[in-house]
């Protein structure tokens, strides 16, 4: 696979993902992101500290306090600690012993970038939750954020040692439902040992995901919801998949190209299920959404872009991402804007983004005494209420309100019962229809 | 050893090539030979590809992106076009009547470079976003329609490669006009030469080496270009440099997304052939050793 640096490096570089958003934000609008998170940041010790002391909780105490400070290294054994944090240390240490043997070693895990907690003031390198982990667990972590694309990280990273059967130097690897199929088809995933967390703290949507049964290729990390972002001062309130096909929005739309989601919504739309969307069905979605690209009803195909796109007034429709509407959601009263994300009454559509063990990793038992150490409520909640995806663990909503009240009651990062009914989850498919799927979708919109 | 390399001149030559040679083997013909070989490959990701020598993918690639084909040709000589229009009298200004301030005036020509690429194009989508800096006085003014736009249509496209190839444009211009000696446009007015006389039969042909370097160097990156494409444009004006890195990056289908990037190369190159048979090669290969 030598033949393609440039398209590959040019690849990464520009076009736009969910998460590279993330990425080139992460500098510039890190207090906007403080803000939308519900004052996870600067104001996180005032708030975790009160609510610590109001319930009584030591255990709930703002860890990324404490350890923001001394933990200035990044090392995670050097966080110096304060007395007050040995309560929690030993209360949460008790599912270790019962679940996975590991109590010491490394192990190291690829995931994406604005996946995890960050440390306040000087501290913005250190992840506390993981400090925590290392101090509770004895185990360490080496956490690196080098999945940028599902596709160049299979790529660059997995297929050739694995192809050749050697350890691909990877304990975890955070990859999104698809890319875990295929990884579990070509048999290159270890099985996850069940332990005291997981699967038991699973949330049971996850539980019935048919390409996984038992759960034991797949830990999910974070979901989305891939549903309608619009600005409801030019539209008034929106419920209804119909919108994407409305002329009165013609050129001030966008679809998304991820092929699962724009796909998935197009086939909702048409009363298809995408958890079992057929041939028939996918080519009826396809020819909607080539209609609507040569009506002109499209303006773009976008990855988060959208964002920017909707801030500036040049859309006002987009399928749009849950997690990335978070930062929207205030009204702009100065500039006559109010975005809402609407869970359409036909359905969303749900992505999982998953750790998951590849095949000879040599420390896999470090590996599953992380996953189960993150399924722990109290531990997801921490990750959560800076993340502010949806959270795939029983208990977090509890526990998140120690951190802010507010996210608990959020339903875009907790979905009510009623909203996970209506989510769907994209048909699983083998790597030639894959193909021959995204080859149709590319074709359609002018690729 | 200096003996030696005195006796053999050549020697020299080649070891002074050496680095560079290599580089270009390593880096260069290796990739495209391997490129060519992944482009007759049959086979997927899963149960692995095998060399087939397929070569009827290259008719099947080339019927079924024509389009996109046309597209890129025509977007980016259009961008070439308007880069020579807008380059032309800035390089002759700075040569002509720039004095003590070319150098400034150069460094003015440079200095986007000093930002990235896609950080340039992306304040494009700024500037010309649809209630943005050009367009909402416009609006106001009811000079334009309310719903008119300029951003995801071909135009935004072009006036995005346009820009960030301008300096690629303006550079080789300027060095070509800044070497003509004064006393040859003397001569011309001495021998009763009107202004346009001067311009047509002396400036111009002299500028030629500089506008042939100029238009190759924008016009081979701005027709495999896909940046200004993907953040500029719509559905409707893709180039063929999207579909080769969807192919790559969507759809995991290496051979085809080979194949097009071949016949992309060498479409570039048989063009640049027949372009430098029109113009002169004498020109383009004076103006590379000058």
């Amino acid at each position: 696979m030598t033949q393609h640096h440039a398209p590959i490096e040019d690849g990464t570089t520009v076009s736009i993902t969910r998460r590279r958003l993330l990425q080139l934000s992460a500098a510039a609008g890190l207090s906007a992101f403080l803000a939308a998170c519900g004052t996870a940041g600067t104001k996180s010790p005032a708030t975790s500290a009160s609510a610590a002391a109001a319930t009584g909780t030591p255990s709930a105490t703002g860890t990324p306090v404490a350890t923001g400070t001394p933990g200035a290294t990044g090392v995670p054994g050097a966080s110096g600690t304060p007395g007050a944090e040995t309560p929690g240390a030993t209360a949460s240490a008790e599912p270790t012993p019962g679940s996975t043997p590991a109590s010491s070693g490394s192990f190291k895990m690829a995931t994406w970038i604005g996946y995890i907690d960050v440390g306040t003031g000087k501290d913005k390198k250190s992840h506390p939750s993981l400090i925590r982990f290392t101090k509770e667990t004895g185990v360490e972590i080496d956490y690196q954020e080098s999945v940028n694309d599902n596709e160049s990280f299979f790529a660059s990273q997995l297929k050739g040692p694995l192809q050749s059967g050697l350890d691909t130097g990877w304990d975890i690897v955070v990859l999104t439902d698809w890319m875990i199929i295929r990884l579990a088809k070509l048999g290159w995933l270890e099985t996850i040992t069940p332990g005291a967390t997981f699967p038991t703290n699973l949330l049971d949507v996850y539980k019935t995901r048919d390409w996984d049964p038992g759960n034991q290729f797949a830990a999910p990390w974070q979901s989305g919801m891939t549903g309608i972002a619009f600005d409801q001062k030019k539209t008034g309130p929106l419920t209804s998949l119909d919108v994407f096909f409305d002329q009165k929005y013609a050129g001030k739309m966008t679809y998304l190209t991820e092929m699962r989601d724009t796909v998935g919504l197009t086939a909702l739309k048409l009363g298809s299920d995408p958890a079992t969307l057929t041939q028939e069905q996918f080519d009826a979605a396809i020819a909607a959404i080539k209609q609507a690209v040569s009506d002109q009803l499209v303006r773009q195909l976008t990855g988060n872009s959208y964002v920017e796109d909707m801030q500036g007034g040049n859309v006002i429709v987009a399928m749009g991402w849950s997690g990335d509407v978070q930062g929207l959601l205030v009204p702009d009263q100065s500039k006559d804007q109010d975005f809402q994300w609407a869970l359409p009454d036909q359905g969303a559509m749900l992505w999982t983004d998953n750790m998951a063990i590849p095949k000879g990793a040599k420390n896999k038992g470090q590996a599953e005494t992380f996953i189960n150490w993150y399924y722990i409520a109290k531990n997801a909640a921490e990750v959560e209420a800076w993340v502010n995806y949806v959270c795939p663990v029983v208990g977090a909503d509890v526990e998140i309100t120690k951190i802010d009240p507010a996210l608990g009651s959020n339903t875009l990062i907790f979905p009510s019962a009623e909203m996970q009914a209506k989510l769907h989850q994209f048909v699983a498919l083998d790597t030639n229809q894959a193909s021959a799927w995204e080859s149709a979708f590319t074709k359609a919109i002018g690729q | 050893m200096s003996g030696i390399l005195r006796r053999h001149p050549t020697a020299v030559a080649y070891a002074l090539l050496a680095p560079g040679l290599f580089y270009l083997l390593v880096f260069y013909l290796i990739p495209t030979v391997q490129m060519f070989l992944v482009s007759l490959w049959t086979g997927n990701l899963e149960d692995g590809y095998s060399l087939t020598f397929n070569f009827s993918i290259y008719p099947d690639a080339l019927s079924q992106y024509w389009g996109q084909f046309v597209r890129s040709v025509v977007y980016g000589g259009g961008a070439t076009v308007l880069t020579f229009l807008l380059g032309f009298p800035l390089a002759y200004f700075i040569a002509f009547r720039g004095g003590r301030y070319k150098n400034l005036l150069l460094f003015l020509v440079i200095a986007p470079f000093f930002t990235s690429f896609l950080l340039r194009t992306l304040s494009w989508k700024l500037i010309l976003s649809d209630d943005g800096l050009v367009l909402a006085p416009l609006k106001t003014l009811g000079l334009v329609p309310d719903d008119f736009r300029i951003l995801a249509t071909p135009v935004a496209v072009i006036a995005g490669i346009t820009y960030n190839f301008l300096p690629f444009m303006t550079l080789p211009l300027y060095v070509a006009l800044e070497k003509i000696p004064p006393s040859l446009l003397e001569a011309a007015e001495d021998l009763y030469a009107s202004n346009w006389q001067r311009f047509r039969r002396v400036t111009l042909p002299l500028a030629l080496p500089g506008v042939i370097a100029g238009s190759l160097l924008t016009f081979i990156p701005a027709v495999g270009d896909y940046v200004n494409a993907e953040l500029l444009g719509s559905p409707q004006s893709q180039m063929i440099g999207n579909v080769i890195q969807a192919r790559f990056l969507a759809v995991g289908d290496y051979p085809t997304g080979s194949a097009l990037s071949f016949i992309l190369m060498a479409a570039i190159l048989i063009g640049v052939l027949i372009y430098a048979r029109i113009v002169g090669t004498e020109e383009l290969l004076g103006g590379a050793s000058a």
